[in-house]
């Protein structure tokens, strides 16, 4: 059943700098996680993504990204999914 | 105790529909209960958060090992219960709010339980 996800997570982690990425449904729980990224994020992913939507509910999902200098962690929500990648810069 | 319950106070906060956390024994007796006005009073009685020692029992059945958490789901909030026996953690939280961010307090209530345990462990 997971395996469209994991083909998409492979393919996520081929990309170079990234590090491992995280999908989250809509309750906050991990769909899957791959390399160094912690399935326990998932949560916490799944609530940066609600609260960054609630600043302008009437656009579509904001891009949110943090950076440190030397990483950078990118989450994005569609429909009831939140992906998060983490990739170094 | 007080600081305890500061800390727990601050959890409730951090996550947008959780109305109250509970840290009882294995009978479904507080040892410290923090809520806010919005908490079902049924939900919190020792009756209902007993239930979550013959679930898990039931549970452990399934021939998976020892069951750690209990997620129900109603129509209007959602129960989330941790086993960390003798005690057991109890999450009251409103149906849509992020189960996920929840279960990721477990984190910073698991070194607090380090002295409960030993009391509650004590007493029986």
């Amino acid at each position: 059943m997971e395996k469209h996800l994991d083909r998409v997570m492979d393919d996520v982690l081929s990309n170079p700098g990234v590090t491992s990425c995280v999908f989250v449904d809509h309750q906050g729980l991990c769909l899957g996680a791959r390399g160094k990224a912690s399935t326990e994020c998932a949560g916490i992913i799944g609530a940066i993504a609600d609260q960054a939507a609630k600043l302008e509910p009437q656009h579509k999902s904001p891009i949110i990204v943090f950076e440190n200098d030397t990483r950078a962690c990118i989450i994005q929500r569609n429909g009831t999914i939140t992906g998060a990648i983490f990739k170094n810069i | 105790m007080e600081e305890l319950r500061k800390i727990l106070l601050e959890l409730l906060s951090k996550v947008p529909g959780l109305y109250c956390v509970l840290i009882t024994d294995r009978d479904g007796v507080p040892v410290i209960k923090v809520l806010t006005d919005k908490a079902p009073d049924l939900a919190t009685r020792p009756s209902f958060l007993s239930t979550f020692g013959l679930a898990i029992d039931q549970g452990s059945k399934l021939g998976l090992g020892k069951a750690k958490t209990l997620i129900c789901t109603y129509s209007q909030y959602q129960i989330i219960q941790i086993n960390k026996l003798p005690l057991i953690i109890s999450f009251i939280a409103s149906d849509t709010s992020n189960t996920g961010h929840i279960l990721g307090l477990e984190k910073y209530i698991d070194p607090l339980l380090v002295n409960l345990t030993v009391a509650v462990a004590d007493t029986q």
